[in-house]
């Protein structure tokens, strides 16, 4: 029962995460959107896949060494490509100013 | 389960939730304002079908998948990583 309920969460953590990045404004906004909702609903797939197949061991070991895997690498990924665009010169569209907001 | 179920298996569902979604996000790879908005939207599609194959191995019980999906998420690595050392020396410009 906890894998399909693993299963329906992920694919509705990745279709929020596709939502996202279609309707982020900038580019810094949309990598916050696809690093959580890419990485956590991958995870949560491939650990009710490995809960469901009815697999020798070896086999859902290696499904969790995937899941390892996606977890290191995607925040790295998305980490070096902010740092890229940055230092390239795109410029985030939203201001943060807490004090201007705070003592108006 | 060889693939004449394939709507009848929550797997299969969810194979056809991840195609959907990547299809989406091809509207931002193809019309990105600028080149990182393309990258972080080939970045999830990778990512997404390394999922779907993973879930391909276990629908179709073929487990040699589950290596071609852990060799496609360190090639993903790689060139994330080559794409932003490219865009650090490099211009604005599309």
């Amino acid at each position: 029962m906890i894998e399909y309920v693993l299963l329906l969460l992920g694919a509705a953590i990745m279709v929020l995460g596709a939502l996202g990045i279609l309707r982020f404004p900038d580019v810094y906004t949309r990598l916050h959107a696809s690093t959580k909702c890419d990485t956590g609903g991958a995870m949560s797939i491939l650990i009710a896949t490995a809960l469901i197949i009815p697999a020798p061991t070896m086999v859902k070991i290696k499904l969790l060494v995937l899941t390892f895997l996606i977890v290191m690498i995607n925040p790295m990924v998305s980490h070096a490509i902010a740092r890229g665009a940055h230092k390239s010169g795109v410029k985030p569209k939203g201001e943060v100013d807490m004090y201007a907001r705070d003592n108006p | 389960m060889a693939g004449e179920d394939f709507l009848v298996d929550p797997l299969g569902w969810t194979i056809l939730v991840l195609l959907a979604t990547s299809i989406i996000l091809f509207y931002r790879v193809l019309t990105g304002p600028t080149m990182p908005d393309r990258i972080v939207g080939l970045n999830t599609i990778t990512t997404k079908v390394v999922v779907v194959i993973a879930l391909m191995a276990g629908f179709l019980e073929e487990y040699f998948l589950i290596d071609l999906a852990i060799v496609l998420i360190m090639v993903n690595a790689v060139g994330g990583l080559i794409l932003a050392k490219h865009f650090e020396r490099g211009k604005k410009d599309d």
